[in-house]
C-alpha cells in the first residue's frame, strides 16, 4: 500500500450489526491490470433500500456487478477481498454461481425482456429451479406482476411478446421476472435512467413496496431519487467508498467535504 | 463604423447569402434511376421465367404431369421423367441441412460464448477461407479423396454387416463406390457449413450483452442461456440463414455432379447413385441433340427455379408468422 492509500479512510456509519445482510470487506476489483475498486467495505441493511451514488466512472456499477459475480462472464476481470452474504464469502472459489444469482437478482439500465411472451418472461426464471403446475405458475406470475405494479396493465395480454410493451413497462417486467425467483437481494443498475418521469415514479413505488421483504441495492445518477427512496446511501468517488450512512445524515449533514461538494452540485 | 441593419438583413445574418435554390431536376432524375434499377430486376426475373417456360414447353406438353412423376429418363428413346432428379435434389439438400445446421450452430455458439479470444480469430478466418473455396475444388476433393475413403471405411463394412432384407439393409444398399446420395449430401453440408456458421456468429454477436447478462443474472447455466434466450432472440435471422443455406444446397451444381453418381432413376437408398436437377443439366447440356431433350433440360431448370422460389416463399411465410 502506498502512503496516499493508507491516508484514506471511508467514513462509515453502519446499520445495526444484526440487520446486515450483505457486506463487502476490503474489496478490490480489477479490469485486467486496471484497478477500479479500492478497499471498498460497505455494509448493506436487510430489507431496505441502499443507494450508491457518485460521478460517472466512480465504480458504483462495478461494485454492484461484483455482488452477483456478473464479472465472471468476462475473462480478465477479477475481485479480491470478501463479499459476505449471510456470512458466506460469495467470491470464494467454491460458490455455486448459478445459485448465488438466484439469490441475488439484477435489473439493468436498459430493459432486457426476453423474446417470449409476458407470461413466459416472468415464468422463465422460476422454471429454472422449480417444477410447478400450471395453476401454481399462474399464481407466481400474477403475484410477481402485481408486486411489480404491472399486473393491471398486462393482465389481458399475457401472451403478447414482452418486447411489445413500453420502456417503463418492460423495466417493470424485468423487475417482476427478477422477483419471481424470490431473491433475497435485488440489484438495480440505474433502472430508471431510460424511463420517463411517470414510469420512474411507478418503478419507485414498486421498489418501496418490495423493500419490505427484499433487500434492494440501487445505483443511481439521480440524487433526488437516492434521497427519496433509500434508507442508506453510499457515496463513491474514483473507486473508493468515501462516505456511507443513513440517507438523511448523508444528504443533510455529510461528514466529508467531497460528499457535500458532490451533493451540493459543485462537481459530478 | 455603424452597423448597417438593412444591409445585413439583405445579405442574411453575418453576411451569409440565402441558401441556393435546389436544382429542380436532380431529384426526379435520381428517382427515375432508382426506379429503373428496381424495374430492371423485375424484368430480368420475369424474362427468365418466361424463357424457361417457353423453352421447357415442348417437353412439358409432351409428357404432361408425367414429367414430374415418371422416373424414366432416357435420352435414347426420348422419354423424360424428372421424378428422380427432383427427389434427389430435395433429398440431398435436406440431408445436407440436417448435417450442417447443428454443427453451424455449435460453431457459432462456441465462437461467441465460450472461445478464448486467441483461438477465436484463427477459427473465424478458417471459416471464411472454407466459404471462399470454389465448389469445383470441393467436388474434386469429394471424388478423389472423400468418396473412396467413404466407400472403403463406411459403406463396405456397413454393407457386409447388415442384413440386406432389413430396413437398414435397404437404406444402405448400393454399389460401394462412394458416388452416392449420402456422400453428395455430405459434401453439400461441408459447403454450406462455413456460410451458415459465419452468419450465425454475426447473429449471436448482435444480441445485446445486457440480454445475455440478464439471463445469466437469473441463474441460467450457459446451455440455458443459449437455448432459451440467445437462439430465440435471433430466430428470425436464423430462419433466413437456414433457407439461404438450403437454397444454396438445392442449386449447387459442380461438386454434386462430381460425386452423386449421375443415375437418373429414383434413388432407392442412401447409398444409391442419384442425380439432382442441377447435376443433370450440367451433365447433359452439351450432349442434348434432340429438341425434346434440350427442352426437357430447360424444364428441369424451370422446376429448380420453382423449388427455390417455393423455399423463399416459405421462409417469408415463416418469418411473418413469428410472434416475438
Amino acid at each position: 500500500m502506498s502512503d496516499t492509500e493508507t491516508e484514506f479512510k471511508s467514513v462509515i456509519t453502519p446499520p445495526p450489526a444484526d440487520q446486515i445482510v450483505l457486506e463487502t470487506r476490503h474489496l478490490n476489483f480489477f479490469y485486467g491490470t486496471h484497478q477500479s475498486l479500492f478497499d471498498v467495505s460497505i455494509p448493506v441493511k436487510r430489507n431496505g433500500i441502499t443507494a450508491l451514488i457518485g460521478p460517472s466512472g466512480c465504480g458504483k456499477s462495478t461494485l454492484l456487478r461484483t455482488m452477483n459475480r456478473m464479472y465472471d462472464l468476462y475473462p480478465g476481470q477479477r475481485a479480491e477481498g470478501e463479499i459476505l452474504i449471510d456470512g458466506e464469502n460469495v467470491i470464494g472459489p467454491k460458490i455455486d454461481v448459478t445459485a448465488l444469482r438466484a439469490k441475488v437478482g439484477m435489473v439493468f439500465q436498459k430493459p432486457t425482456p426476453f423474446p417470449m411472451s409476458i407470461y413466459d418472461n416472468v415464468a422463465f426464471g422460476v422454471k429454472l429451479y422449480h417444477k410447478k403446475s400450471k395453476a401454481e405458475m399462474d399464481e407466481v406470475v400474477e403475484t410477481s406482476l402485481r408486486r411489480a405494479a404491472l399486473w393491471d396493465e398486462v393482465k389481458d395480454k399475457l401472451n403478447k411478446s414482452g418486447l411489445s410493451l413500453s420502456g417503463g413497462q418492460q423495466q417493470r417486467l424485468c423487475v417482476a421476472r427478477g422477483i419471481a425467483v424470490e431473491p433475497e437481494i435485488l440489484l438495480l443498475d440505474e433502472p430508471a435512467s431510460a424511463l420517463d418521469p411517470i414510469s420512474t415514479a411507478k418503478l419507485e413505488d414498486t421498489l418501496e413496496e418490495l423493500k419490505r421483504d427484499i433487500t434492494i441495492i440501487i445505483v443511481t445518477h439521480n440524487l433526488q431519487q437516492a434521497a427519496r427512496l433509500s434508507d442508506y446511501t453510499g457515496f463513491m468517488y474514483l473507486g473508493k467508498l468515501i462516505e456511507f450512512g443513513p440517507t438523511e445524515t448523508l444528504f443533510v449533514n455529510p461528514k466529508c467535504e467531497k460528499t457535500s461538494d458532490y451533493i451540493g452540485g459543485r462537481f459530478g | 463604423m455603424a452597423f448597417n441593419v438593412t444591409q445585413a438583413a439583405k445579405n442574411g445574418i453575418a453576411g451569409v447569402s440565402a441558401p441556393l435554390p435546389k436544382k429542380d431536376l436532380a431529384d426526379p432524375i435520381f428517382r427515375a434511376v432508382a426506379f429503373s434499377a428496381a424495374t430492371l430486376l423485375l424484368i430480368t426475373l420475369g424474362g427468365l421465367l418466361v424463357s424457361l417456360v417457353i423453352g421447357g414447353w415442348p417437353a412439358l406438353s409432351t409428357f404432361g404431369l408425367g414429367f414430374f412423376t415418371s422416373t424414366t429418363w432416357n435420352p435414347a428413346t426420348e422419354v423424360f421423367g424428372a421424378a428422380g432428379p427432383i427427389v434427389g435434389t430435395l433429398l440431398t439438400a435436406v440431408i445436407a441441412l440436417a448435417f450442417a445446421l447443428p454443427i453451424a450452430i455449435c460453431i457459432a455458439v462456441f465462437l461467441t460464448q465460450f472461445c478464448p479470444k486467441i483461438i477465436a480469430q484463427p477459427i473465424s478466418t478458417a471459416i471464411e477461407l472454407l466459404a471462399g473455396i470454389p465448389s469445383i475444388v470441393y467436388g474434386m476433393w469429394g471424388l478423389f479423396v472423400f468418396a473412396p475413403w467413404f466407400a472403403k471405411t463406411i459403406q463396405l463394412p456397413l454393407l457386409l454387416s447388415v442384413d440386406p432384407d432389413s430396413l437398414w439393409g435397404k437404406l444402405f444398399a448400393g454399389v460401394p463406390n462412394g458416388a452416392n446420395i449420402l456422400t453428395a449430401s455430405t459434401i453439400l453440408a461441408i459447403m454450406i457449413l462455413p456460410y451458415m456458421a459465419a452468419v450465425f456468429r454475426e447473429l449471436f454477436r448482435s444480441v445485446p450483452p445486457q440480454v445475455r447478462e440478464a439471463a445469466f443474472g437469473l441463474g441460467c447455466t450457459p446451455f440455458e442461456v443459449v437455448s432459451s434466450v440467445l437462439i430465440p432472440y435471433v430466430q428470425k435471422g436464423m430462419i433466413g440463414v437456414i433457407m439461404l443455406g438450403f437454397g444454396r444446397a438445392l442449386g449447387e451444381t459442380m461438386a454434386v455432379t462430381f460425386i452423386i453418381g449421375n443415375a437418373h432413376g429414383f434413388p432407392e437408398s442412401l447409398f444409391a447413385s442419384g442425380s439432382t436437377l442441377a447435376s443433370t443439366i450440367a451433365n447433359e447440356f452439351t450432349e442434348a441433340t434432340g429438341d425434346l431433350h434440350t427442352s426437357a433440360l430447360i424444364a428441369l431448370g424451370l422446376v429448380l427455379f420453382m423449388i427455390t422460389f417455393g423455399v423463399l416463399a416459405m421462409a417469408r411465410a415463416l418469418l411473418s408468422s413469428q410472434r416475438y
